[in-house]
C-alpha cells in the first residue's frame, strides 16, 4: 500500500470513505475489496463479523489551486528586463513563453 | 568607490579557505579517467563530514539505488566513480565557504541557484549527449567568484548589493562599476588558484558569453541552464531577474517545448532533493 491510510475504528467510520485495502475476517477470508466505498449495510455487516479497526484511505490533500493571476505577474518580474517586443531577443522570448506554459499548466500540443 | 586591482583579487583568492586535499585532486582531474579508485575513496574516508554527506547525497531517492551505501568505495561500486565524484565535489564546495560576511549579500539564495544549475546542466548535457558530471560540476561553480569576492572583500561588496539595488542591474554591471572587475575575473582566478581543468574555467569565463568564438560548449550549456534557473525561481530571491539569454546558445541545445517542459519539471526534483541534503 503507498496510499496513505489510517487504522480507524468501527464507532467512527461513515459511509462514503474508502477502504484502502482488503478487509478480511479472523480467517482470512477477504469481506471487502480494497477501494470499496462503504455504505450503511457494509458497517454493519462488518460489526457483525467481529471487525473492530478498518483501513480508511486519507484524502491527500489537494494542491492549492492555481492562481494564474498571481504566477504570471511574477513571471512579469522574473522577466523583467525583457522586452516581448525586441524580436532580437527571441530566445529570451522562447524560454518566457515555455516558463508560462509550464507554471500555468496550459496544454502543450506535441 | 572601492577599485580592486588585479594583484588585490589574487592576494584575495590566496587566502581563501582551502578544500580539502583531496577535493583538488578531484577538481583537477575533472576529465582524467584514470585515477586509482581505492586510493582516493580511502582519502575521502578520512574527513568524515564529507564522507556522511556524500553519503547521504548517494542515498537519496533520486540517485535511484535500490541498496543502502554505507561507505565511499560502495557507492562508487554502485553509482560509478564519476557520479561519486560529482557528490564528493558538491558536498565539499558547499561546505568550505563562511556565510553571512557581506551585509547584504544572500548567501541561502546563492547556493540555492548554483545547485539548481547543477542539476539543470546535468539535466541538458544528457540531453545533449555531453559529459553530465562535469556539466554538474561546472552548473555548481559557475558562479563561484561571486564568492570570492563576497568572502575576500566583504565591505566592498556590501557596496556592489547597494549599488545593484539602486540601480536595478545584473551582477556583472554592478561589479564593474564599484570594484572595477567582476565575478567572471574572480572565478577565473580561483580557477586558477584551485588547478581547475582548463574545460571548468572556460565555463566559468564564458558562462555569460557563450557566443564568443572559443567559449566551448560546455559554457553554452551552462549558460542555457542558468537562464532556465532563473526563470524556475528556484533561488528563492524576491529580486531574481531572467538574464537575456544568447540565441545562439538556445539554438545549440535545438529542443522542443516539449522537451523543455520535462527538463523544467527534472531540474525541480533534483534540486529539491540535492538542496535539502546539501543546505542541511
Amino acid at each position: 500500500m503507498s496510499a496513505p491510510y489510517q487504522l480507524t475504528p468501527l464507532a467512527e467510520t461513515r459511509p462514503g470513505m474508502v477502504l484502502s485495502d482488503v478487509v478480511r475476517d479472523g480467517k482470512g477470508n477477504v469481506l471487502l475489496a480494497q477501494g470499496i466505498v462503504l455504505t450503511e449495510s457494509m458497517l454493519a455487516s462488518l460489526g457483525r463479523h467481529g471487525i473492530d479497526l478498518l483501513p480508511i484511505l486519507q484524502a491527500v490533500p489537494a494542491p492549492p489551486p492555481l492562481d494564474p493571476d498571481a504566477i504570471q505577474a511574477r513571471l512579469d518580474h522574473l522577466f523583467r528586463k525583457h522586452d516581448r517586443d525586441d524580436l532580437g531577443d527571441w530566445a529570451t522570448g522562447i524560454l518566457r513563453r515555455y516558463m508560462e506554459d509550464y507554471r500555468l499548466q496550459r496544454e502543450v500540443g506535441a | 568607490m572601492n577599485r580592486l586591482t588585479p594583484e588585490q583579487l589574487a592576494a584575495g583568492v590566496q587566502d581563501l579557505p582551502s578544500l580539502p586535499a583531496v577535493v583538488m585532486e578531484l577538481l583537477s582531474s575533472v576529465e582524467q579517467e584514470d585515477i586509482d579508485i581505492s586510493v582516493l575513496a580511502k582519502k575521502v574516508s578520512h574527513d568524515q563530514a564529507l564522507t556522511a554527506k556524500t553519503l547521504r547525497l548517494a542515498n537519496s531517492p533520486s540517485s535511484g539505488l535500490q541498496v543502502k551505501v554505507t561507505t565511499i568505495q560502495q557507492a562508487i561500486t554502485f553509482l560509478g566513480f564519476q557520479t561519486t565524484r560529482n557528490l564528493i565535489t558538491a558536498a565539499a564546495i558547499t561546505g568550505c565557504f563562511p556565510s553571512g560576511r557581506c551585509n547584504g549579500f544572500k548567501d541561502k539564495a546563492f547556493w540555492r541557484h548554483s545547485i539548481a544549475t547543477a542539476a539543470c546542466a546535468r539535466a541538458l548535457a544528457r540531453r545533449m549527449r555531453f559529459n553530465q558530471d562535469i556539466a554538474f560540476t561546472a552548473g555548481l561553480l559557475h558562479d563561484i567568484g561571486r564568492l570570492v569576492l563576497v568572502t575576500c572583500h566583504p565591505e566592498a561588496y556590501g557596496q556592489v548589493v547597494a549599488w545593484q539595488v539602486q540601480h536595478g542591474s545584473d551582477w556583472l554591471a554592478a561589479e564593474r562599476a564599484v570594484l572595477g572587475i567582476d565575478h567572471v575575473d574572480a572565478g577565473i582566478a580561483l580557477a586558477d588558484h584551485w588547478n581547475f581543468s582548463d574545460t571548468m574555467r572556460q565555463a566559468i569565463a564564458y558562462h555569460h558569453a557563450p557566443d564568443i568564438l572559443g567559449a566551448g560548449f560546455l559554457a553554452t550549456i551552462v549558460h542555457v541552464a542558468n537562464a532556465i534557473v532563473h526563470a524556475l525561481d528556484l533561488a528563492g530571491d524576491d529580486d531574481d531577474v531572467v538574464p537575456r539569454v544568447s540565441s545562439v546558445a538556445w539554438d545549440a541545445m535545438g529542443l522542443n517545448e516539449e522537451a523543455y517542459l520535462h527538463l523544467f519539471r527534472e531540474t525541480e526534483l533534483q534540486f529539491s532533493e540535492m538542496s535539502t541534503i546539501l543546505m542541511a
